[in-house]
């Protein structure tokens, strides 16, 4: 029993390290993950902070400077209404357009624009992800 | 032809539940005849489902669009093999396709054992056939392939570009083989569960079937990982996806039961170990289809929205439930015969490997479903990133690196000081020679990567001096020369020197990847024609555009001219291709690889009126090394999983002791 118990105390180890791990890696990198209705009404608490946003490209309201990357557009709700304006700085991805659906990542400033670090379109499982019928 | 599809499907559903049935009653009234229908009715669910996918795949060639899933995912003009691999690019024809791959285990699981495991198999076909009845029901009730659309379609809406690529057609068949594979040693377990035959017999007889399955998981992912590092153009091969996350996690949990079971073949322990493990790489491999099925965690939708999602959960629950019903019911035969004696033991070492690949799994699944939890929890969705699972992950890996290099060849038991000398002295020098070498060579800054680097060296010593060692040992014995000596040491114990090379393989992989993560370049430059930008040591300079048009895709390609030490050495293509069904662009890395490093060049974007194009250069070290990695694991894999006379041997024995008991046990 005596070495049976040393051996659980060796497990416990491996244990409580990968739960520190899990601990620390979760306070240090996690993020909100909001739609864009949710950023919107919590904007102001967020503002500052790393958060991600889903939402949609709103219609005619893509600019891109394809000499300097700079894209600006409005980050709006799935029906089309209220929003944000995001700015981001790179090459766009291949399914980023008008309309579709998008996830950015970045943080937003008082100053009412969202300023995105990444751009990700909105199935990011690219094998497929199930498009619900509504 | 159609609903020849569908009535297939329902009468593989009936002929499913038929042979649970007749199994379980068959068993129960030790009636051998009624358990022998059961198997012909497992048969004929194969044989059903044979019918019905072959009837999807018809339609799918013949282009018959009044068929909604042709229409969805396949098109005229798309080519044949990308029709063919649209089987599985789509939902339903992926779940009819799992359900092809696991009743074809099935049928064959019941042919090996037609004359074995006779106490075992009725519950091996209860479970099978379980699972089978699961997909089924899908297939039938919920997200049917042989739905018809109201009013046929002109044209199809064709396969996803993304997916228009060789790795994409040989990746998913792979996993789901690796995957659908995994419910044979489940099935095996579940049976000894519930017969209480809970000695080796099981395990021995799932061996290669382990085997089988662990080998089409590691191909898969390493697939995948290819397909995403050609295919996506973002420089990387993993991304930390959910999607990636499913393949990984059971990949982690097969590896463990892979090794762990040799511990209860050679002492007699860790029975109830075993089976959790086996449990748990089985919910994972449903899990994992769940996940890249129902996009629960990657979509914006939320969760209840998902159509398969509660279906999933409903099958997970009843699995885990009857599962740990079983385990918490046979407790007492599953009790070890023995105990570990010592730290420094194989066992020691095999139960801390085991530990640390199930830790990895779960800080990945953690990390995985941690928006939804968070959801759920605090109505709040948190999500991590790749961070998360750099941050965690790299210390537990390299901890496993470490008890790779230990664990095959510390003493069982207990290991003597002398033990540890013999065995460890050289590799301990030679991984702090490497890591002193490199700090010399000035690659400071990326310690994680420096650590694999002497851990690398550590393990591939351990393995070079078993080699050596028992080469030299058979020399003296039997005077053979080296060459001769080294094939029959391996043909000898083809599972124990199948296993080192496999081990080879996974030390290159992880080379490639810590060298890949840590020292990577990358530059982004917008370019007029004419331009030059340099990247590590390469001259890039961009020529002109050059178009491509036929009436599938349209595609734009630059000419990079590509010179190193003012010579040139390579002229590349990256390419944006526009395919013209899906008004979708889609982005085609050039690359040139060599085995120091990959040069990736990606067209990051190009303005027609200005003549501006943006080049993305990324300089990826030793990528190579992964998919070396890969072939060498492949190779590792087929020498082990050749049976050798004296493990057969273990075997008959092991059965003939179990039919005794079963000759007993009737009388």
């Amino acid at each position: 029993m005596y070495r049976n118990r040393r051996f659980i105390v060796g497990a416990l180890i491996i244990v409580v390290a990968v739960g520190y791990l899990i601990y620390t890696g979760v306070r240090e990198t996690s993020v909100y993950y909001l739609t864009i209705d949710e950023f919107l009404s919590r904007r102001e608490a967020v503002a500052g902070e790393g958060v991600r946003v889903a939402g949609r490209v709103a219609a005619d309201s893509m600019q891109w400077n394809a000499s300097t990357l700079d894209l600006r557009f409005r980050l709006a709700n799935f029906a089309g209404s209220g929003g944000v304006d995001v700015t981001y700085n790179g090459v766009l991805p291949d399914m980023f357009a008008e309309g579709r659906d998008v996830i950015v990542e970045g943080t937003y400033a008082h100053d009412g624009v969202f300023r995105a670090r990444t751009l990700m379109t909105s199935c990011p499982s690219k094998y497929e992800a199930e498009v619900p019928k509504t | 032809m159609i609903e020849l599809g569908a009535l297939a499907l329902r009468l593989a559903l009936v002929a499913a539940v038929y042979a649970v049935l007749a199994a379980v009653a068959g068993a129960r009234l030790r009636r051998t005849d009624v358990v022998a229908s059961s198997r012909a009715a497992a048969y004929a669910v194969n044989a059903l489902v044979v019918v019905a996918t072959a009837v999807l795949l018809r339609a799918l060639l013949q282009h018959d669009f009044s068929l909604e899933y042709v229409a969805a995912y396949s098109s005229s003009t798309l080519p044949t093999q990308y029709v063919a691999a649209a089987l599985w690019g789509g939902q339903q024809g992926s779940l009819l396709f799992w359900t092809l791959l696991l009743t074809t285990m099935s049928t064959v699981v019941h042919l090996q054992n037609r004359d074995r495991n006779q106490a075992l198999m009725p519950y091996v076909t209860t479970t099978l056939m379980t699972t089978a009845i699961f997909f089924l029901a899908l297939t039938v009730f919920v997200t049917d392939p042989f739905e018809r659309l109201p009013v046929p379609a002109r044209e199809g809406a064709d396969l996803n570009p993304l997916l228009q690529n060789y790795w994409m057609m040989i990746h998913p068949p792979s996993l789901y083989l690796g995957y659908v594979g995994c419910s044979v040693p489940f099935a095996f377990g579940m049976a000894a569960l519930v017969t209480g035959r809970l000695g080796d017999v099981w395990i021995r007889t799932t061996r290669r079937w382990t085997l089988f399955a662990w080998f089409f998981l590691t191909i898969g992912n390493l697939l995948g990982a290819r397909w995403a590092y050609e295919v996506l153009g973002w420089g990387g091969y993993w991304a930390w996806d959910p999607v990636e996350n499913a393949a990984f996690m059971p990949w982690l949990a097969c590896t463990a039961f892979l090794h762990s079971v040799m511990i209860q073949e050679k002492r007699n322990m860790l029975k109830m170990w075993n089976m959790v493990l086996v449990l748990l790489t089985f919910t994972l491999t449903i899990f994992g289809t769940f996940l890249t099925r129902s996009g629960v965690v990657s979509s914006v939708h939320s969760f209840t929205q998902s159509g398969l999602g509660p279906f999933f959960i409903g099958f997970l629950a009843v699995v885990i439930a009857v599962s740990v019903a079983l385990l918490y019911v046979r407790r007492p035969l599953l009790r070890s015969e023995n105990e570990i004696d010592s730290f420094l033991s194989r066992e020691g070492a095999f139960l801390f490997n085991n530990l640390l690949l199930v830790g990895i799994a779960f800080a990945t699944f953690w990390g995985t479903v941690f928006p939804v939890i968070s959801e759920a929890v605090r109505g709040i969705k948190i999500t991590v990133g790749p961070p998360f699972f750099n941050k965690v992950n790299t210390p537990l890996g390299l901890a496993l690196l470490f008890m790779m290099g230990v664990g095959p060849v510390i003493a069982w038991r207990r290991s003597t000081a002398r033990n540890l000398r013999r065995n460890f002295t050289i590799p301990i020098v030679a991984g702090v020679l490497t890591g002193v070498a490199l700090l010399g060579a000035g690659l400071v800054g990326n310690y994680y990567a420096i650590v694999c680097f002497s851990l690398a060296a550590f393990v591939i010593a351990t393995i070079v001096l078993e080699f050596y060692r028992g080469t030299r040992a058979r020399q003296a014995l039997m005077g053979e020369p080296p060459a001769t000596a080294l094939v029959h040491l391996v043909n000898k114990n083809r599972r124990r020197y199948g296993g080192y090379i496999i081990h080879v393989g996974v030390v290159l992989a992880f080379v490639g990847i810590a060298a890949s993560a840590a020292f990577r370049v990358e530059e982004q430059r917008t370019m007029r024609a004419g331009d030059t930008v340099e990247v590590g040591g390469f001259a890039l300079t961009y020529k002109g555009m050059r178009q491509a048009d036929n009436p599938h895709v349209a595609s734009m390609l630059a000419e990079i001219e590509v010179a190193r030490g003012g010579r040139v050495i390579a002229t590349m293509f990256p390419e944006k291709r526009f395919y013209k069904r899906q008004q979708q662009p889609t982005t085609e890395v050039a690359m040139r690889t060599t085995w120091r490093e990959d040069l990736y060049l990606v067209l990051g974007s190009y303005d027609q009126e200005s003549g501006l194009m943006t080049l993305q250069a990324f300089i990826n070290p030793l990528v190579i090394w992964i998919w070396i990695g890969g072939v060498v694991m492949v190779l590792g894999t087929v020498v082990s999983v050749l049976p050798t006379a004296a493990e057969q041997r273990a075997l008959a024995a092991a059965l003939a002791v179990e039919e005794r008991g079963l000759a007993v046990w009737s009388e």
